[in-house]
């Protein structure tokens, strides 16, 4: 009974202030959706680091009048180089089959380029892909290559601009959180005051600080948990409409996220809207329910 | 003890010592501000004093931990002046809160707040809600709420400072009623009739200190 109590109270509670109940559960909802696509974010870089760096090849592109003992010099270098694991050569034939599969949705684009005009390269791949600034330092000046590229160096890149939009919604979700967290503890001293009466009795007679306290804390982790809810179904609609929009275009880059990843976010969410909310519930309470 | 509230140019309570025995029946009269209701509170363990102590049914409430309070005050019941009733609940549901927010059953509640209220001569008003019912009426719900849970002790605070004459008399008697199952009560008063007809002990508190103690006494 005393179960049945305590929730009817919360729900009580809640619908009391409803405007105000309404306005904490979308804060939180922003917050920890931000919080979500954080770690998600987060959580791809990783997967996306694992991925690429395991292929990351160094290229280095021959000069088109390269001479044939140039060449031959350069591939026993690089055979017997100790930070090379690996070494195909990229004649212009297979340079423009490659370019044909990478670019075969642009056919203009395909059809400008005569298979002659690509360079021919060395493609490598490094013990250590770290190091690939010995590479660049000890073959950039041989004579008949053209140009060293490292896709690490352009995965950096990518990586940098996927951090800093996980670093934007991580303060994003900070900042809606503060508000949230303020919108709690109005709630529960608008709450607080408006049983004042209910509460005054109780503690005459003795009922315990946790009976007392518990509705008010259960109605912020209610409203965290309904946020957490929230915040799942934003990102369920972020995969659902941004996989088939404006996103899609980034889907060969960035490793997909699947429903798994998005499931595994909502007990973190949930997790963290919850405790919080329950926190500054109870430091709420202490100030304004003298127990 | 002595209680000296911050602020205060002079103690509440300077130095008072007063022992209750179980069952009795006590008036604490005094001018307003003289230290009373600071009595009240200690024995509630809402303030503590300064230095003494307070001894509420052998146990040492100024060294009782503030968690350890709810627990203790389930053994006092309260009545006051303003009746404190929860104005959106019925006679029933008011007493019935008191038990279910300490943890009694329903079952609990439906087999003893009628009892209670057939009591306190509330039988077949059970379900009136307290603007439906006179002052006297509120306060017997109140008693009711006090006493349903059988305290060792009820404190009772100017409790017919808002009521006529002939109303007090019945609350009285009420009280009265309560104190001869065992029950110790503590009352606070300015209500000279009440002190002189019921004949019982009063304790004249001036200025924070005591200056009677009279058993079967009268007002000043």
């Amino acid at each position: 009974m005393r179960m049945k109590y305590v929730l009817s109270e919360v729900l009580v509670g809640l619908w009391r202030n409803v405007t105000m109940s309404i306005a904490m559960i979308i804060t939180m909802a922003v917050s920890l959706f931000m919080l979500g696509a954080a770690g998600l974010l987060y959580q791809k870089v990783g997967d996306m680091k694992d991925l690429y760096y395991e292929n990351v090849e160094v290229s280095i592109f021959l000069a088109t009048d390269v001479s044939e003992q140039q060449r031959t010099d350069l591939d026993a270098k690089l055979k017997s180089d100790p930070l090379i694991k690996e070494v195909f050569y990229v004649n212009k034939d297979e340079a423009y089959k490659r370019f044909q599969e990478m670019y075969q949705d642009a056919p203009d684009l395909v059809n400008a380029v005569k298979a002659d005009q690509l360079p021919e390269s060395f493609r490598l791949t490094l013990v250590n892909p770290e190091q690939y600034k010995n590479i660049y330092d000890q073959y950039k000046d041989t004579e008949g290559v053209d140009e060293i590229v490292d896709q690490s160096r352009l995965l950096d890149k990518v990586f940098g601009v996927l951090t800093s939009i996980q670093t934007f919604a991580l303060a994003i979700a900070v900042f809606m959180a503060a508000a949230a967290l303020l919108l709690v503890a109005n709630t529960i001293q608008v709450a607080a005051y408006s049983k004042r009466r209910e509460v005054a009795v109780m503690k005459l007679v003795g009922a315990s600080n946790w009976f007392i306290q518990a509705p008010f804390v259960l109605e912020a982790v209610v409203a965290g948990l309904i946020g957490s809810i929230l915040a799942l179904v934003f990102m369920a609609a972020g995969k659902y409409f941004g996989g088939s929009g404006s996103l899609s275009a980034l889907e060969g880059l960035i490793t997909p996220v699947s429903w798994g990843d998005i499931f595994l976010m909502f007990p973190i969410m949930a997790g963290i809207g919850a405790l919080f909310s329950a926190g500054t519930g109870w430091i709420t309470l202490r100030f304004y329910l003298r127990v | 003890m002595t209680k000296t509230y911050p602020k205060a140019s002079r103690p509440s309570l300077d130095s008072v010592s007063v022992s209750i025995e179980k069952g009795e029946f006590v008036f604490f009269i005094g001018p307003s501000g003289s230290g009373k209701s600071t009595i009240i509170k200690m024995l509630l363990h809402e303030v503590s004093p300064n230095k003494g102590r307070v001894v509420v049914n052998g146990r040492d409430v100024t060294a009782m931990r503030s968690w350890k309070r709810p627990h203790f005050r389930r053994s006092i019941g309260c009545v006051f002046q303003d009746f404190r009733l929860l104005p959106n609940r019925t006679a029933y549901e008011n007493v019935a809160f008191a038990l279910e927010v300490i943890g009694k059953t329903k079952a609990v509640a439906r087999r003893v707040v009628p009892e209670v209220l057939e009591l306190v001569g509330l039988g077949g008003k059970e379900h009136r809600y307290p603007h439906e019912l006179s002052g006297g009426e509120q306060q017997r719900v109140a008693v009711a709420r006090a006493f349903v849970n059988r305290p060792l002790i009820l404190l009772a605070d100017e409790p017919t400072g808002n009521l006529d004459p002939d109303t007090s008399i019945e609350i009285m008697r009420l009280l009265d009623r309560i104190n001869r199952t065992g029950t110790t009560v503590v009352m606070v008063t300015h209500d000279s009739n009440i002190v002189n007809q019921m004949r019982r002990r009063v304790i004249e508190i001036e200025s924070g200190r005591i200056v009677r103690d009279q058993a079967r006494g009268v007002y000043g």
